[in-house]
């Protein structure tokens, strides 16, 4: 190296620091997520009014919960796309079972508990479904939860023409529909049910032996084999926690629109993707947390609150939505060669 | 005047020459034997010649230019075409389109379209010249590993190549594949091609080569034509090298309890009829050529292939379904040959790569919470042991470390566990000098602390500095067992090489036969 | 080693047998359905679909995927309803080939120079796709005028318009991957990127390339499909980039790179439309057609990775040859 090319770099190594420990901080996201609201804020000051808050806050919950599944799948380098039938069915599922109109359980005490418990059901067995074909049968995850989705989501529409012939399972029990609203000193319920899982998930990811397992099986999986790891059950695992995840999700989205319909959370499968990734989460596993995630799914539905308030069109909603997803892939691809380097 | 000449080649690898001056001349219509240990340099000087590695000192002429290959393109438009022991082909394509990826005949010469024709035609003549009686747009895919490798030749034949470099050629060819090859070089030969060939068959690079360079330690040690150099003279040029490196006192010496036996192990294809006893307190080496099975033997040994008879017992107690776990949880550790691939999660801290294989141990009862302070303090214990040098011995990433480093938290991954049978696979592989002695010395704890070794290396020095006894592998088969006392470089290297000098390999009577 | 044979040559040949069974159940359910005039029905329905996964093909050789393709789809169709409206097919079609094509290369762009995985730089360039779409259409509906829409009944020498596209395409394409450089190139960095570079094959461009096809594709099947439906509602063409990926799976393209072609492409996506057809043929519920759909896509993939689990254990390295029983 010459001396001149030294010197350059003596000078843009103080820059570089900084650019380095920006880029590597776990609080990118959050930070930018912040950065953003102040930067709105002059253009659309209800922003930081108390209804709007919580509206992001709400519009948060549900898919908080669904990007929490996928972050797990995400860490053991899988993708699930099978997550939007999976709200779909388990709210047509759920709601055939408490239905007031002719539903299995319709009256009954137990129609509640029974039908969230349907609906959770529904997610695991999906989830073990692609878990299963992942692998026992070798298949690529990207296909087989491609197939399940498109499978899911027809025989959610399916089902719900042998209980209604409206596109939707209305007239859900006043108990269900006070879950999904009423609060516990304050805090609205739903809000509990996503601290639940969300602590949940980060208990397992960051303290559990499961958690260290996922992480080794993204990482490098024929060495967390050769250590003892057994691979494919926790594949599995990511899957089936992916699938109850959806199905918790569905249990609020259901409640929130008090009515269990086909149609909920088909246009979300994208949004919860980008979200998980944007977070800082890797596609090509080993990488993820479930705070990155809150980063991630903040960050989005920032955008999107704002977006609307600005009265901007869905065209911008949409193309912006797709532009920060890209700059947080170039980040991460950034990151990943700077990482390289040193 | 010399087709090609090599004078005084030098190359550096962190620091570190390995090759300290290699010279050697090749003339058109000859073939030159390039023999030596594993890590004697034949491969770094055939990469510097191919274009792969740029060399750090020394000159190359070619037809008395000099010569000074870019790349493995560069090197190959000058007329040298090395074919490595892992094919550049792709098997999804045909013979014919292998052979002209980069080089299309196209219609009218400019049009985008491929001249199928006149490729076919093309592709007939180089196949014909190899003995390739496939028709050309068979894939590549359905072709055995010799077809394939003349396919490589006819490859270096449509460019025209002066100089073709083999790099062990006939590892995974049939004798009568390798039979075969021979023929093609003869008649490649004979129209004025130039050839260095380099093997581990001593016997077929008698048989093939007229002249003979013997490398070891980066440096020439011996060479002349090939009638003049016996197979026994080959060898002790080899391994007359002087030990240079010190092994730890032993300060232990085996027992007579085993702690793994191993009873007619086999596998169709992979290995045969494998019986090994490993005492506690005993370093039991394997030795053997690259490809000889030892590395495979290893990982069924640890449940991670299958195998078809035999039994794997440890501690008198056989495992009933072999698997990581199952090993682990009667008292096995692997450390595999693969560090980056299978032993490391590279962009994983050094703490979490020392848990892996132990996390059972410091769950809690019901929910399985990681005790992290007592998993804490035992990993930095652990790493202590082994000591471990790092900038942050609990959170620098694996892959911050050195390569000695790094094999010490492999290594510390198992010492976590407290096992009783060690199977390591090249422990010392791609590691400074300083760092294999202390992983000499950790493996000397080890036995001493009454646990068995099983240890794989293709280094002799290695193995007669360190165990007790010590396998010759060959051809999946144990060949050889030596004791301490009667290890003699010489004797192994010809029990690992012995089958194959051999002329009537089994494979060859049976197909004869069929 | 026989019977591996022959569990092999089933496996390879299970996605025909699929097809032919398919045939059986609807020939005998329905006597309209093997019908020259259902099969044309079923070939110009089959056209947009199968076109998109030509493109999508080339992409899924190199080992990559293009998320985009419907919101190219939408966004070339948009731009040709505003501003092409008055324009002749033949210039409409270039036009938006290179919409789609230009698309492709932003793609590439990213994919390619900034080495973001293909998944995640897709799946963001589909929603600034819809995005410039709805801007462009202003989030209203597009209609379009009659030189478009007579397409859709037009015929050239007795065949309809559509299938005339489908053909070319296929054949262009078909020709391209078989029979030029470039293709066979496409091949070799889909089965091993690295050995292809280290051949001297300039695998960059070659990656860029496959882009521009596939959004190129997409631009042609947005028009195939727009003479179809007449009019682009905000929702135009959404989730076809599943449709495609999957025609081009059961049609035997590996995800993984390397394998399959346009044939088994156009095989998949006339496949799952003859299935939907013979659903409508026999009135089954219309409910039941994704159901049917997916499974047939499952079964097909699940063949697949049955095959490549076998081929995998047949080419693993062996150190001893084994003496036969004599």
């Amino acid at each position: 190296m010459t001396a001149t090319s030294l010197e350059t770099e003596a000078r843009s190594s103080g820059m570089r620091r900084f650019v380095r420990r920006v880029l590597f901080s776990e609080y990118l996201v959050l930070w930018l997520s912040v950065l953003y609201f102040l930067a709105v804020l002059p253009f659309v000051p209800q922003m930081a009014s108390v209804e709007v808050l919580r509206n992001i806050l709400s519009d948060m919950l549900p898919l908080l919960v669904v990007a929490i599944g996928q972050t797990f799948v995400l860490i053991v380098a899988g993708i699930d796309l099978s997550v939007t039938s999976i709200i779909a069915m388990a709210s047509v599922v759920g709601a055939s079972v408490m239905t007031g109109d002719g539903g299995y359980l319709a009256g009954s005490p137990l129609a509640v508990p029974a039908a969230m418990l349907a609906m959770v059901t529904v997610g695991l067995a999906i989830g073990a479904f692609n878990g299963f074909c992942i692998t026992r049968l070798g298949m690529p995850p990207f296909i087989v939860t491609l197939t399940t989705m498109m499978f899911f989501s027809g025989a959610a529409i399916w089902f719900t023409t042998f209980h209604t012939t409206t596109s939707s399972i209305a007239n859900l029990p006043h108990g269900f529909v006070v879950l999904g609203q009423g609060n516990i000193g304050g805090v609205p319920n739903s809000l509990w049910v996503v601290l639940a899982v969300g602590i949940l998930a980060h208990i397992v990811l960051a303290r559990t032996v499961l958690g260290r397992r996922l992480y080794a099986c993204g990482q490098n999986r024929r060495a967390a084999a050769v250590s003892g790891v057994p691979v494919r059950k926790v594949i599995a695992a990511a899957f089936l926690i992916s699938g109850a995840c959806a199905a918790v999700a569905s249990i609020l989205y259901t409640g929130r629109l008090q009515t269990g319909t086909p149609i909920l959370g088909q246009t979300i499968l994208l949004d919860i993707i980008g979200a998980v990734v944007i977070g800082g989460t890797s596609l090509f596993g080993g990488k993820g947390k479930v705070v990155w995630t809150v980063f991630g799914v903040l960050f989005l539905v920032l955008i999107d609150t704002s977006l609307k308030m600005l009265g901007l069109s869905l065209f911008s909603v949409f193309a912006i939505k797709g532009a920060v997803i890209l700059l947080a892939a170039v980040i991460d691809a950034v990151r990943t060669r700077f990482a390289a380097r040193i | 005047m010399a087709l090609l000449e090599c004078e005084n080649l030098r190359k550096s690898f962190f620091g570190v020459e390995v090759l300290h001056g290699v010279s050697f001349s090749l003339d058109r219509g000859r073939v030159l034997g390039l023999v030596g240990e594993n890590g004697s340099g034949k491969s770094t000087t055939m990469n510097i010649l191919g274009g792969v590695l740029p060399r750090d000192g020394g000159r190359i002429r070619l037809e008395g230019a000099e010569f000074d290959p870019r790349g493995p393109k560069d090197a190959l438009a000058g007329g040298i075409a090395f074919i490595h022991q892992e094919l550049n082909l792709f098997e999804n394509l045909s013979i014919e389109e292998n052979l002209f990826i980069t080089g299309f005949p196209r219609l009218g010469g400019a049009l985008p379209f491929i001249n199928r024709g006149r490729m076919r035609r093309r592709a007939r003549e180089l196949l014909e010249q190899v003995d390739i009686r496939h028709p050309p747009g068979t894939p590549v895919g359905s072709l055995s590993q010799g077809e394939r490798q003349l396919v490589e030749i006819a490859k270096a034949l449509s460019v025209d190549a002066k100089v073709i470099i083999f790099d062990e050629p006939t590892t995974s060819l049939t004798r009568r594949e390798a039979d075969r090859l021979f023929g093609i070089i003869e008649r490649l030969r004979r129209r004025g091609i130039a050839m260095i060939y380099i093997s581990h068959v001593l016997a077929d690079v008698t048989r093939i080569c007229d002249d003979i360079t013997v490398l070891r330690d980066g440096a020439v040690v011996g060479g002349g034509p090939a009638a003049q150099m016996p197979t026994e003279r080959m060898i002790s040029l080899m391994v007359g090298r002087t030990l240079d490196q010190l092994f730890p006192e032993r300060t232990c010496t085996p027992t007579a309890t085993p702690v793994l036996e191993v009873r007619g192990v086999s596998q169709p294809g992979v290995v045969h009829e494998i019986d090994l006893t490993l005492h506690a307190g005993e370093v039991l080496g394997i030795a053997g050529l690259m490809g000889a099975g030892r590395s495979e033997l290893a990982r069924i040994l640890f449940g991670l292939d299958s195998f078809h008879g035999g039994t794997i017992a440890v501690d008198g107690t056989v495992i009933e379904k072999p698997s990581p776990r199952t090993c682990m949880e009667h008292g096995m550790a692997f450390l595999t040959e693969d560090r980056r691939g299978e032993g490391l999660m590279m962009h994983a801290t050094i703490t979490d790569n020392i848990a892996l294989a132990s996390l059972d141990e410091y769950a809690s009862p019901w929910a399985r919470f990681i005790e992290r302070t007592r998993l804490g303090d035992e990993v930095g214990r652990i790493g202590q042991k082994v000591r471990l040098r790092a900038a942050d011995p609990v959170a620098a990433l694996a892959r911050s470390l050195s390569g000695g480093n790094q094999q010490k938290v492999v290594l510390a991954k198992w010492l976590l566990r407290n096992p009783k049978v060690f199977i390591l696979d090249e422990p010392t592989r791609g590691i400074d000098v300083g760092a294999k002695f202390e992983i000499y010395k950790i493996i000397d704890t080890l036995v001493a602390g009454g646990a068995g070794v099983l240890m794989i290396s293709s280094e002799m020095e290695e193995l007669m500095g360190l165990c007790d006894r010590i396998l010759v592998m060959n051809h999946g088969e144990i060949q050889a067992e030596y004791s301490r006392g009667e290890f003699d470089s010489g004797r192994i290297l010809e029990a690992a090489m012995k089958r194959k000098t051999s002329a009537a390999a089994p494979g060859a009577i049976a197909e004869k036969v069929a | 080693m026989n019977t591996v044979r022959l569990r092999l040559a089933l496996l390879r040949n299970a996605p025909v047998a699929l097809f032919v069974v398919v045939l059986a159940v609807f020939g005998s359910l329905s006597d309209r359905f093997l019908d020259v005039q259902n099969f044309t029905n079923i070939l110009i329905q089959a056209s947009h679909i199968a076109i998109l996964g030509i493109g999508m093909t080339f992409v899924l050789l190199t080992a990559g995927i293009d998320l985009s393709v419907g919101a190219v789809m939408y966004l070339s169709v948009a731009l040709l309803g505003i501003y092409l409206a008055d324009a002749s097919p033949i210039l409409a079609v270039p036009a938006m080939m290179a919409v789609g094509a230009l698309f492709g290369l932003v793609n590439a762009f990213f994919v390619v120079r900034l080495r973001v995985a293909a998944f995640i730089v897709t799946l963001a360039t589909l929603f600034i796709g819809r995005g410039l779409a709805l801007w462009v259409t202003e989030t209203r509906m597009v209609f379009y005028k009659d030189q478009i829409l007579s397409l859709a009944r037009a015929e050239f020498l007795g065949v309809p318009w559509a299938i005339w596209v489908f053909a070319i395409v296929f054949a262009v394409a078909w020709i391209v991957l078989n029979h030029t450089p470039f293709g066979r190139q496409v091949y070799a960095v889909g089965e091993n990127p690295d050995a292809a570079a280290k051949a001297g094959i300039n695998v960059p461009l070659v990656l860029t390339t496959v882009y521009a096809v596939s959004g190129a594709c997409a631009g042609i099947a947005g028009f195939v499909s727009i003479t179809q439906v007449g009019a682009a509602a905000s929702s135009f063409a959404m989730e076809k980039e599943f449709a495609a990926v999957a025609a081009s799976v059961l049609g035997g393209v590996s995800l993984f790179g390397g394998r399959g072609g346009v044939a088994g492409t156009v095989f998949g996506a006339v496949l799952i439309q003859t299935v939907q057809n013979g659903l409508v043929i026999v009135n089954a519920d219309p409910y039941i057609y994704p159901l049917v759909t997916s499974s047939i896509i499952f079964v097909a993939v699940f063949v697949d990775s049955q095959r490549s689990r076998i081929l995998e254990r047949l080419g693993r390295r062996r150190i001893r040859i084994e003496e036969r029983p004599v």
